[in-house]
């Protein structure tokens, strides 16, 4: 049964993964290996590297992954980043001021492509096109993700760290309380807050006390999450509070009039106690506190991580089960799941105007989108992190059963690291919790994820608008959506002053600048 | 009815006694000077007096009432301090006022008290200034003037004087002795300074390693020392003691200086009685009472002289007697002239004191 | 005139270069971590960008200014630093003074060290975990002071999202925090002062009360001026991590301040340009006030900074 249902899984998250196969899915490594070429220097070559990222990590020669691919490359790289600094950001900045660029440098897109328009990063379509058939192919295949990565100039300046895989969070629910009260998984607005007022009223834990928190989330993003029952979005991208595509034309959600009859009910069940009071203090460790209390009811969060408490709490909440659910039906009867996984991430790496072997390195970076480099990229290094098994890459049982969770011991190794390369969805299902996968499977059956807005690259003079405008915009918009929720302000009388005051903060220039972005940038794709 | 009266005061510090049992009665108006050597236990006796010090045990009445348990501002007392403890944010008018000011004393009540100290203290035209622009005799009188306006039954002096240089010393010590007398008030005077205890006391009491040495008045403990410690710290500079031993001559004892090559010398009557033979004791000859002119026929002292200090009139001659130190300070308006070739040092018989070398105590026999 | 000052001061640092050098470290530190970034205040009047560097950045005059003061957001965090820390030094600038008195009056020894430690401790313990126990007590279904509340018959208060409370709880928690630390330069000062001003007042009748007004904060009247002239310099400066950590959107009203404001908007979207204006328009201001505060002081207490 699991092993089916795993395979299961697998073949339906293959849609993704078979449009970007580029060779042959059932080839053995061991002859890509000795079949391709993978040098990207006929002599030895050594390349400096500046890649500080979340805060921590260092992209580093020592990895055996990176140690295996210097073999086949023939380009070995050395760290020039400071493993002592806290801050990625500020040891980029650092690199930046000081002028001293390595060779390749790692970072984020925001960057690449304002430094690489004032020329500290090469343009890197040229490169591509003559030396990286690899890379090429993927975005001839994919040009929208090249239109997402690119600059305002229409140039890529960075070759992103691509995710697999689009769905990341989901809703659950406590199948075990619905069950003791007698009640079906909610399917429409309706339903959702019968199910939270039982929870609310009917002391689903039997503990006497009216302490349920119906429901809860322990992160920004899904505080609000409950807009969706009225057809708002809390986002349009993976991004919290971003602009969303509405046909073809970029807005923002919160300016929305279904925004306003959403937060104008959620403030009416937050007064009546179905939305956790502490919702905006509880900070990130509430989804641990209210489940393992036995106090939660509801929640919109990530799937691997919310399913395993069906296993830690196993013990000390008897029939404890808080299981995914399909995103209900909205008013308008739409059914649509907000959350998404960004596809092509902000993070990656480019070649510095100091680079005396752009060639070659773009011949390295093309290395990682071959077949054994995305392997490699994503499981380690093969006989040792996995080995291949009908074809596929497959984790060994010690990987697997180790202490560590997987992908902590892939970033110890250089995988799943983000370097540009192409993620592979694969690596997550093979230690994906089994009540995970069945919730993913369950969204993946109903395709409603809203189309990504994959962010726009803005010139000088838009950027400047959006800098002048925006922050001030999302701080108001932020301030009213919480004082309506917490009921300080009423939503019905204060929407008109509010929609005036946006426009009044510049919303509309802003809307201007990105629209004409998104036009520039996407428009061939429309 | 005495005004102050300690009896039996002790003071310790956890099992530190530093004052053994002291007993002192002080009479109405009466100027007495606690003087001693520092760490004598004379500041602590007066801080007992006036409550800042707890008493081990005994008793300290003042105005016939037993204040040891009763706190500083009730026993009717003023303090002047050493360091003067003028309020440095507050003008002279203010320092002298706090006192009856913190006694809730009706402002037109403290308005003429201070005018009055003012005057007689010759401040009245720095009033307004604050204690940093005054001058060391200008705090001190500040000072004064913060007792004066209590009208205290009982005035304490903490060395008041200590921190002026010499001159105004001389001319503050002037001042507290015409206050005194225009006042008439008790007061009880801490110095470690002879010369302020000769000048200003009525009684002094001699002080040493927490006893009483010796009380009296200025003259009487000048003259009569009750012993070695108070002859020695009484007089500028010290009276001489020579270790001697008690002979009977056919005139009466006689005191022979140890290693001297000198006649014994024949001690007054009134320290004969005590006197036994072969007695061994401490001959005291004051300074001031050695005649270098005398024939050595004469009784005296055979002596070397290593260093003459002229001072003007006089003369401190430093020699030697028999190996022991002595010093002598003669007239320099005389004849001699070279007091280096001094060999014979007249002595004024009538002058000597006689001590029993192991406990100090004078022989003298209570005049009759 | 120059010259000879010079040749007496290359004199002064033959003979005593011992004390010049034990004061050459702080005049490093000042001249590399003081003086030199004041170059990058240029910053504030350029279109900055960290690749172009200094030189390459073209100069706007005063458009980030321009820029700061048309954003209605920006003048309200700056009415709310002001408002906030000029609370701050009503309500807490005396607790501290407060405190050494009445540390000063304990006589316990024993009893003394231990209130002292007591209160010192919060100093040492990091705004991250302050301010988690700041929610941790006002949380509105568990917290000790919603606890009390609703066992009076009250209604809970959701204290953290609500503006109007932002302010008390805010300077209360740094009164908690820092209050005891804070009062260490006042029992230094209390210390400084003689004791036979005491033993003289008791002598002439002062009451315990009446030392403490009479004696005792008359004489460390100089240090309470010099760190509240300190403090008022410190007025336009709320330190931004703590209030990051307990505020909300909510509470922006009463909450965001200068420096919360430049990091949302300035170094999140690395407007350093912007966020330089920001800084040395700060600095302009609280130059101005503690120039005044210091002038007002010399000429009311003759106690001044400089």
């Amino acid at each position: 049964m699991n092993a089916q249902m795993r395979r299961n899984i697998v073949q339906t998250s293959r849609i993704f993964i078979s449009l970007i196969a580029l060779t042959s899915a059932c080839q053995a490594t061991t002859a890509l290996a000795q079949e391709a070429n993978y040098r990207a220097s006929a002599d030895p070559l050594e390349l400096t590297v500046h890649y500080h990222f979340r805060d921590q990590y260092v992209y580093t020669q020592d990895w055996p992954v990176e140690q295996k691919a210097a073999e086949l490359t023939n380009v070995r790289v050395r760290n020039v980043a400071s493993s002592a600094s806290t801050n990625s950001k500020d040891a980029f900045n650092l690199m930046i001021t000081s002028g001293d660029l390595a060779d390749i440098v790692g970072g984020l897109k925001d960057d690449f492509n304002r430094y690489g328009r004032e020329g500290a990063f090469l343009p890197l379509d040229d490169l591509i096109a003559e030396h990286a058939p690899h890379i090429k192919a993927f975005f001839e295949a994919h040009p929208a993700f090249h239109n997402a990565a690119a600059g305002a100039d229409g140039k890529l300046y960075y070759i992103p760290y691509i995710q697999d895989g689009t769905l990341s969070e989901g809703w659950f629910v406590r199948q075990d309380w619905l069950e003791k009260l007698g009640l079906e998984t909610p399917e429409t607005p309706e339903e959702v807050y019968a199910v939270l007022k039982a929870f609310r009223e009917q002391d689903p834990n039997g503990n006497g006390q009216k302490d349920e928190v119906p429901y809860f989330s322990r992160n920004l993003g899904n505080t609000l999450r409950l807009m969706n029952l009225w057809d708002a979005r809390v986002s349009g991208s993976a991004t919290y509070g971003d602009f969303a595509v509405y046909d073809g034309e970029l807005r923002h959600p919160w300016a929305e009039q279904n925004y306003k009859t959403a937060m104008s009910n959620l403030a009416q069940w937050y007064k009546e106690g179905l939305i956790d009071p502490e919702i905006f203090t509880r900070g990130p460790r509430a989804r641990e506190y209210l489940l393992g209390n036995n106090l939660g009811g509801m929640t919109h969060d990530w799937f691997p991580s919310t399913s395993t408490y069906n296993v830690s709490l196993a013990d000390t909440i008897e029939g404890f089960s808080f299981r995914p659910m399909l995103p209900p039906k909205t008013i308008s009867g739409d059914r649509f799941e907000d959350a998404r996984r960004q596809i092509v991430t902000a993070e990656g790496w480019g070649i510095s105007v100091a680079n005396e072997h752009p060639v070659e390195t773009i011949k390295y970076f093309d290395f990682w989108f071959t077949e054994l480099g995305r392997q490699m990229a994503n499981f380690g290094v093969e006989g040792d992190t996995y080995t291949i098994v009908d074809g596929k890459p497959t984790f060994t049982e010690a990987v697997l059963t180790d202490s560590q969770p997987v992908n902590a011991q892939l970033w110890e190794i250089g995988a799943q690291v983000p370097r540009g390369y192409v993620m592979d969805y694969d690596y997550e299902l093979q230690w994906s919790n089994e009540i995970a996968l069945a919730g993913m499977q369950l969204y993946e059956a109903c395709d409603c994820l809203k189309p990504d807005f994959m962010g726009v690259a803005l010139t000088d003079n838009e950027k400047a608008v959006y800098d002048r405008y925006w922050p001030s915009i999302l701080t108001y918009m932020q301030e009213m959506q919480q004082t309506w929720l917490l009921g300080a302000q009423d939503v019905d009388s204060t929407w008109d002053a509010y929609q005036s005051r946006l426009e009044q903060m510049g919303y509309g220039e802003v809307l201007d600048v990105m629209q004409t972005a998104y036009q520039r940038q996407y428009g061939a794709d429309q | 009815m005495s005004e102050v009266e300690l009896s039996e005061v002790v003071k310790r510090y956890g099992v530190m006694e530093v004052v053994h049992g002291i007993s002192l009665t002080i009479e109405p108006g009466e100027f007495v000077v606690l003087v001693g050597p520092s760490g004598c236990g004379k500041s602590t006796t007066l801080r007992m007096v006036a409550g800042l010090e707890d008493i081990s045990s005994g008793t300290v009445m003042i105005g016939g009432r037993e204040v040891s348990q009763v706190a500083p501002k009730d026993r009717d007392v003023a303090m002047v301090f050493q360091n003067y403890a003028l309020y440095p944010h507050l003008d002279v008018a203010e320092n002298i006022a706090f006192g009856l000011r913190v006694r809730h004393e009706k402002r037109k009540v403290i308005k003429q008290a201070v005018a009055e100290a003012a005057e007689i203290l010759g401040l009245t035209e720095y009033l307004k200034r604050k204690p940093a622009d005054l001058s060391g005799g200008q705090r001190q009188r500040v000072a004064m003037g913060r007792a004066i306006v209590r009208r205290p039954r009982v005035f304490l002096f903490d060395e008041p004087l200590s921190n002026l240089d010499a001159k105004l010393r001389t001319h503050m010590r002037a001042e507290i002795k015409r206050l005194h007398q225009r006042m008439q008030s008790t007061s009880i005077y801490v110095t470690h300074d002879q010369v302020e205890a000769m000048t200003l006391a009525d009684r002094i009491v001699i002080m040493n390693g927490g006893r009483i040495e010796q009380v009296g008045s200025p003259m009487e403990v000048f003259l009569e020392p009750a012993n070695t410690f108070v002859a020695s710290f009484i007089g500028s500079p010290p009276m001489n003691l020579l270790d001697a031993t008690i002979e009977i001559g056919d005139a009466g004892p006689l005191a022979r200086i140890k290693g001297a090559d000198t006649a014994p010398l024949p001690i007054p009557d009134a320290f004969r009685d005590q006197a036994a033979a072969g007695q061994r004791v401490k001959l005291g000859i004051r300074p001031e009472l050695m005649r270098v002119d005398a024939d050595p026929s004469t009784p005296g002292l055979a002596c070397q002289i290593e260093l003459v200090e002229p001072l003007g009139a006089e003369a401190l001659l430093h020699g030697e007697v028999g190996r022991q130190p002595i010093i002598a300070k003669v007239e320099t308006l005389s004849g001699v002239r070279d007091f280096a070739a001094v060999r014979w040092l007249g002595v004024d018989l009538s002058g000597l004191h006689v001590f029993d070398a192991g406990s100090g105590r004078s022989l003298k026999t209570a005049s009759a | 005139m120059m010259k000879r000052y010079f040749s007496t001061l290359w004199a002064d640092i033959r003979r005593d270069w011992q004390l010049y050098l034990l004061l050459a470290p702080m005049l490093i530190w000042f001249a590399v971590f003081a003086y030199r970034p004041l170059a990058g205040l240029q910053i504030a009047f350029k279109d900055y960008s960290i690749f172009r560097g200094l030189e390459g950045s073209p100069w706007v005059g005063f458009d980030n200014f321009r820029e700061l003061f048309a954003n209605d957001l920006f003048i309200r965090s700056f009415w709310n630093t002001i408002i906030l820390s000029g609370l701050g030094l009503f309500v807490a600038f005396p607790v501290p003074i407060i405190l050494a008195l009445m540390f000063n009056e304990i006589q316990n020894a024993a009893a003394k060290r231990w209130a002292q430690t007591i209160v010192y401790l919060p100093h040492f313990i990091s705004a991250v975990i302050v301010a988690g126990i700041v929610i941790t007590f006002l949380s509105p279904s568990t917290g000790v002071v919603n606890l009390v509340i609703r066992a009076l018959g009250f209604e809970p208060i959701y204290f953290l999202t609500q503006p109007e409370w932002f302010r008390t709880i805010f300077i209360g928690s740094n009164i908690w925090k820092e209050a005891g630390f804070e009062s260490i330069v006042y029992l230094a000062a209390i210390a400084g002062v003689s004791p036979t001003l005491y033993e003289s007042a008791r002598v002439d009748g002062a009451s315990r009360w009446q030392m403490i007004w009479r004696i005792t904060l008359p004489c460390i009247l100089p240090t309470i001026l010099i760190m509240l002239i300190i403090r008022i310099g410190n007025l336009v400066e709320v330190g931004f991590e703590y209030i990051i950590l307990l505020y909300q959107p909510s509470t922006y009203a009463t909450a965001d301040v200068v420096s919360t404001f430049i990091y949302r908007t300035g170094l999140q979207g690395t407007q350093y340009d912007i966020a330089t204006a920001a800084g040395l328009f700060n600095a302009v201001i609280a130059f101005v006030l503690v120039y005044t505060a210091n002038r007002i002081s010399r000429r009311l207490s003759s106690t001044s900074l400089w």
